[in-house]
């Protein structure tokens, strides 16, 4: 217990003895951390956005006029379960005939003579998912039932949307990684200049029968603190950002820029530990062999 | 006990011990004296297993530099109290905290720690110093603090290279009366040195090296 204590001790007193290799590995970890919270903000903003897309994919069906309403009924349910649909709408020729009045200001049975609007419904698709939402093993589903006359739908606008986002997720996730890659080289390097200051103390701790976890502790846990401490000051500038920013943004775009600032804090946090930990043992690990 | 078997190590640059036998009793007092350059340093590395043989073996206690594990060689040198020419003291903490370092790497629980650093401190006579710095130590006065790193975790032996190298005379004699009484307290002392004056007459062996052979013992 004393010995933890020790080490714990060493690793936060390191971060005085040492203040210009701290402020630089701190400084380097909270850049790389403001431009990975940026990138985290966006693409968590941008799946609003493809969300909002997706809540406006619409898949109109006309059924024959010769299927009865049960029937009708029962495929607009069963089309529900098709995987990737949200909500059906049923509309009926009832319903088509109040649509056609409502927006043309005549009855078409004063018209015609007759209701020649057919049965029809709606099917929306489900919004939340990652991987790219492929319209056309509904359609084809759909397109099966003999009770289906007629399918419209923005076949190539929807395509053309989920391929945007696909592409945006993967470059995303390229900069993400080179971010935190480049991250985890530049602390690794700091921490090596640190464990070259400190040369001495290695040597020393050598001599006097410390084994190597016990040199290599205090300065992961001092890689540690530098993380936490440089997620700290980007957590607090993404924070004053958004609450500044996001109201500059509302009343030029109309778009509300969400986020969770807790959520926010703890996946700076956690990817902090991941990198200082792998940044601060890549360099000692070389160093101490 | 620390014996040396027909133990040669060269160094790429030229160098080194060649064809070494030696044998060191417990609680024996040695000094292992050599022209600068002769091996006296190589010895002490191998001895605590810093450096291996590239021909012969060396042991220490129960430690065989020919099977030794890499993660044993620690337990060895809890073993073994170094003093060095240059002190190696960390500037970047106070005295007490220098030769504690030493407690703190055995898991010696704080209260522990403190009474064997007050202790060590008052043995080697630097009272009222615990919590100066090594830059505000005389040379002396950091070669006691060295010896005090030293003796801190109770060794079996205290290997010292070269440890007057940097003192006065007066000084230099002090601190052989210091290992002296550490001596006489059980531990084995094995001390390098260039200074034969210094050395001799005191009645304890002399190990002569020359050119990285032992030449006698």
């Amino acid at each position: 217990m004393d010995k933890m204590m020790f080490l714990l001790s060493e690793g936060m007193k390191n971060l005085w003895r040492h203040k210009l290799t701290a402020f630089t590995a701190i400084f380097s970890t909270f850049l790389t951390l403001a431009v990975t919270g940026s990138l985290i903000i966006v693409s968590q903003n941008t799946n609003r956005v493809i969300e909002y897309f997706r809540g406006k994919y619409k898949i109109e069906v006309f059924f024959n006029d010769s299927v009865k309403d049960d029937r009708i009924v029962e495929v607009v349910e069963e089309f529900k379960k098709i995987n990737g649909v949200r909500s059906t709408t049923l509309i009926s020729k009832l319903d088509a005939e109040k649509i056609f009045k409502s927006q043309f200001g005549e009855n078409i049975l004063d018209l015609v003579g007759y209701n020649p609007l057919p049965a029809s419904c709606v099917v929306n698709l489900v919004r939340y998912q990652t991987s790219k939402l492929n319209v056309n093993p509904i359609i084809n589903r759909i397109k099966n039932y003999p009770e289906v006359d007629e399918v419209n739908y923005q076949g190539r606008l929807i395509y053309q949307i989920e391929s945007y986002y696909q592409k945006f997720v993967k470059i995303m996730t390229a900069v993400l990684i080179f971010v935190l890659g480049i991250s985890v080289f530049i602390i690794s390097n700091t921490v090596r200049l640190t464990i070259y200051a400190k040369k001495d103390l290695i040597k020393s701790l050598y001599l006097i029968g410390a084994t190597r976890l016990f040199i290599k502790m205090p300065f992961i846990i001092e890689g540690i603190f530098h993380g936490l401490i440089g997620a700290l000051f980007a957590s607090i500038l993404l924070i004053a950002g958004m609450e500044f920013g996001s109201e500059i943004i509302f009343s030029v775009t109309s778009i509300k820029i969400q986020y969770n600032p807790f959520i926010l804090i703890g996946i700076l946090s956690s990817i902090s530990i991941v990198i200082s930990y792998m940044g601060s043992s890549r360099a000692i690990s070389k160093f101490i062999k | 006990m620390i014996q040396l078997d027909n133990v040669s190590y060269s160094y790429d640059k030229g160098g080194g011990i060649s064809n070494v036998n030696l044998r060191l009793n417990d609680s024996e007092y040695a000094f292992l004296i050599g022209p600068t350059g002769s091996g006296k340093t190589t010895l002490l590395r191998l001895i605590y297993m810093e450096l291996f043989p590239q021909v012969g073996k060396v042991m220490v206690d129960k430690y065989n530099s020919k099977n030794i594990k890499p993660r044993k060689i620690p337990y060895l040198r809890r073993k073994i109290g170094m003093v060095f020419q240059d002190y190696h003291l960390l500037n970047d903490r106070n005295l007490f905290d220098n030769i504690a370092l030493a407690l703190h790497v055995i898991g010696f629980s704080k209260d522990e720690i403190v009474d064997r650093v007050t202790e060590s401190i008052e043995e080697v006579g630097l009272e009222g110093k615990a919590d100066h710095y090594p830059q505000e130590l005389s040379g002396g006065e950091q070669q006691r603090a060295c010896v005090a790193r030293a003796l801190v975790k109770d060794p079996e032996i205290v290997l010292a290279d070269e440890p007057t190298g940097n003192l006065d005379p007066v000084t230099s004699f002090e601190l052989i009366k210091l290992l002296e009484e550490i001596n006489r307290e059980g531990t084995t002392i094995l001390m390098a040195s260039h200074n034969y004056n210094l050395i001799k007459g005191r009645g304890h062996r002399i190990i002569e090296i020359q050119n990285g052979t032992v030449r006698q013992s």
